[in-house]
């Protein structure tokens, strides 16, 4: 064992983040455990269901009991990849034979209701360890950490529980209808008691487990594997070790040969008893026949009497059965046997003076109806108008004008240009003219403005103070007009290049700006 | 005796694709966070114990609210409603990402990047246990949680949320009484922390360990081998306080 090999960060965990490394450990080698696994088992579930083909109850318990001789080949995989010696499928097969030798009647046996088995197995495969020196060493290695080795074997049947659950879900899902509707879960009960029939319903059953295991037991082993890998990390400071000799190879610069001893005085401490020798139960003692025969001399003995009375009892008079299969609350039965059979009349009364008490609370219930209705309407109406924004644009894409909108105060100033019509000479073009070679600035600046307020007030474009000039252009270019966008394009391109870069514009430019704005004039007094 | 012969230790580097339970993330600001996600066994024990509670809480609820008649229905609707579908979620946004369950076993929920859980992802993760649920008995969440490198279930990966352990309080263990002392050769951070951890684990470690794991640096700190212990615990109290 090389620590300095170890394919884990070595590290002392606590008990919970050690099984976590366990089933990382089992998921890197997820393909070998699971093949190796599924070769050595199923076989072996295979032969059992055959042996046992009438006892299907009794296959699975002979599988089940076999569980801890099963899980000596993934430790060993795990044990040899820890350290980078991963074994191939075929090896790790071939070493099967030898890992079961050692104790294996003890680990069927009387060890097999062990809670803490997946932890004590390292202590008895990898370390060899038997009888006594074994029982101590556990004793030194479980102290504190059987509590989570246990609850590592709890939860684990759980597990199993919930996948065999969860599979049998899952064929039942994949059920055709035509086969569910003539099944309901009477006859599913019917199913169960009528063994012979129905076989193979419980190999089924027998073999969800064997698959489940295939994914589970791995993980299992694993974790029990790393709960011992990190105890004897906190009990020997591997992790400090593998700093150490990292640290003499740095300032030696030769690597020794160093025997990593027998390195525990294990003190005698006496050995829990990890499982208890089976006892078999007792048989229970025959019940007592209340009544014995009677009248045996007599032309009607008591036995014929009291068949022709049960046999009048089940005809219809008397007996009426009826099966009702309905659905039900599971608190309901409780409910109805939280009373004492002897006070059930004081319990009865109780509940009918609580009924009355409920009569008064009638008002209450109403009231509460009546706020929960108020409290939805109020989130519904709350959240119309969260969103009216998005309702209105909805509306306007259906085509509908939305009054409100168009209703609302065009701006009079835009990027602090005064809009407003009234501000505009009458005749721009000739005004832009006049001040082009002066004060190319105002010049291009009025003509702008007085684009924007026409944009505003004949277009009826919903232009707000917070748009920019690029979100205009865009704006207009939603009314659809390709002279109008030559146009505004044109201009804004170089308002904004004199506006903000100080470029002046060309002076080929004024007639055709002038000569735009006047055609754009032209054709919206025609219109 | 160890299970496998030990033997030489030609110190290698420290290589990459160590097995770790570990999670980093790299804030922007270049500092290494370490999570450490909480795997399958906790996770399920912490449901067990939420489970228990909230089915507690609901017989309660049923015998008090049963003597109220309709009103008591209607507010026992209301307060199932809660129970199934805000319990989680209220618990975790509102107590630092800890339900009852997971606070017991000192787990707690956080975003991937290791910032606390909030609303939407929170609401994602509990309404996705549906999809956990499938077919039956968390068949879907269990193989998920035993797939994924730190242990997310569906929920979790759609809501891009950890479940992770909380950190401990540091303790400060005792040292071993030594005069302080000067190690001899510079030591990293990590070797530092070694001699440390040798000096204050020494109550957890035997006699015969102790020695052996000193032994080990005994030739580079030039003193015989039963001496390398008390230099160590030297050193390390040279480290705890500065001569």
């Amino acid at each position: 064992m090389r620590l300095t090999d170890a394919a884990v960060a070595i590290r002392p965990r606590n008990a919970w983040e050690a099984m976590d490394l366990g089933v990382l450990l089992a998921r890197r080698h997820a393909g070998l455990l699971t093949a190796s696994w599924a070769l050595m088992t199923l076989p072996v579930f295979v032969l059992l269901s055959l042996l046992l083909w009438q006892q299907p109850g009794w296959a699975m318990f002979c599988f089940w009991l076999l569980k801890p001789a099963f899980d000596r080949l993934p430790l060993h995989i795990l044990s040899r990849s820890l350290f980078g010696d991963t074994p191939r499928l075929r090896d790790a097969l071939r070493a099967l034979p030898g890992l079961l030798k050692p104790q294996l009647l003890a680990s069927l046996t009387w060890r097999r209701l062990s809670l803490t088995r997946s932890f004590d197995l390292p202590v008895l495969q990898l370390e060899g360890l038997a009888g006594k020196a074994r029982s101590q060493r556990l004793t030194v290695l479980g102290f504190g950490e059987s509590r989570p080795a246990s609850l590592l074997t709890v939860i684990g049947a759980h597990v199993e529980w919930a996948l065999w659950a969860g599979l049998t879900a899952l064929l039942f899902l994949l059920l055709p209808q035509q086969v569910k509707t003539d099944m309901d879960w009477q006859k599913l009960l019917d199913l169960a008691a009528d063994e012979n029939r129905w076989l193979w319903v419980e190999h089924l059953s027998n073999a969800l487990y064997a698959l489940l295991l295939i994914v589970w037991e791995p993980v299992y082993v694993a974790c029990g594997f790393t709960l011992y890998l990190n105890r004897r990390t906190r009990l020997e400071a591997w992790d400090i070790e593998l700093v150490f000799r990292r640290l003499r190879q740095r300032l030696t610069g030769v690597a020794y040969l160093l025997v990593l001893g027998g390195c525990l005085l294990l003190a005698p401490l006496p050995r829990p008893a990890l499982a208890d020798d089976a006892h078999s139960c007792p048989i229970p003692a025959e019940a007592l026949q209340p009544t014995s025969k009677r009248l045996t001399h007599q032309a009607l003995t008591s036995d014929a009497a009291h068949q022709a009375i049960e046999g009048l009892l089940g005809e219809p008079p008397f007996s009426n059965t009826q099966t009702v299969t309905r659905w039900r609350f599971g608190n309901e039965e409780e409910a109805e046997e939280a009373g004492d059979p002897a006070a059930i009349n004081g319990f009865f009364e109780a509940l009918r003076k609580l009924m009355l008490l409920g009569k008064h609370l009638e008002g209450l219930a109403v009231a509460l109806k009546v706020l929960l209705w108020a409290t939805l309407i109020g989130l519904l109406a709350l959240l119309l108008w969260r969103y009216r924004e998005w309702w209105f644009a909805f509306a306007r894409r259906l085509g509908r004008p939305w009054p409100a909108r168009t209703a609302s105060e065009p701006p009079t100033l835009m990027f602090g240009l005064d809009v407003a019509p009234e501000s505009l000479p009458d005749d721009v073009a000739a005004e832009v003219e006049r001040l082009w070679p002066s004060h190319p600035r105002e010049a291009l600046g009025l003509l702008y403005r007085a684009l924007l307020s026409r944009l505003l007030h004949r277009f009826q474009l919903p232009l707000k103070s917070a748009h920019t000039e690029g979100e205009v252009l865009a704006l207009q270019r939603g009314l659809d007009d390709a002279e109008l966008d030559a146009f505004a394009r044109l201009l804004t391109g170089h308002w904004q290049n004199l506006a903000y870069g100080h470029r002046s514009p060309p002076d080929a430019l004024r007639a055709q700006l002038c000569e735009g704005w006047r055609a754009l004039e032209r054709r919206g007094d025609t219109a | 005796m160890s299970p496998i012969p030990p033997s030489a230790d030609p110190a290698a580097p420290p290589r990459a694709g160590l097995l770790d339970t570990r999670h980093h993330v790299e804030t922007p600001e270049g500092i290494d966070l370490i999570l450490r996600p909480a795997g399958l066994l906790p996770r399920s024990l912490a449901y067990g114990i939420d489970l228990l509670i909230r089915g507690g809480l609901m017989l309660l609820m049923f015998f008090l609210l049963i003597w109220l008649g309709r009103f008591g229905m209607g507010l026992g609707l209301i307060l199932t409603f809660l129970m199934t579908w805000w319990y989680m979620v209220l618990f975790e946004v509102l107590a630092q990402g800890r339900s009852p369950g997971k606070r017991f076993m000192g787990l707690r929920v956080v975003h991937d990047d290791g910032t606390p859980v909030g609303w939407s992802a929170s609401l994602v993760r509990n309404l996705l246990r549906v999809v956990d649920m499938l077919p039956f008995g968390y068949t879907l969440g269990i193989l998920s949680c035993l797939a994924n490198p730190t242990f997310k279930r569906l929920g979790d990966l759609a809501a891009g949320t950890l479940v992770v352990y909380r950190d401990e309080e540091p303790q400060v263990p005792a040292l071993p009484e030594a005069p302080a002392q000067r190690a001899p050769f510079s030591l990293s951070r990590d070797e530092q922390n070694a001699v440390m951890g040798f000096a204050e684990r020494h109550a957890s470690l035997s006699a015969a360990r102790r020695t052996e794991l000193a032994s080990l640096l005994a030739e580079p700190l030039e003193v015989p081998a039963e001496q390398a212990e008390a230099r160590l615990n030297g050193i390390a109290r040279g480290l705890v306080d500065p001569l």
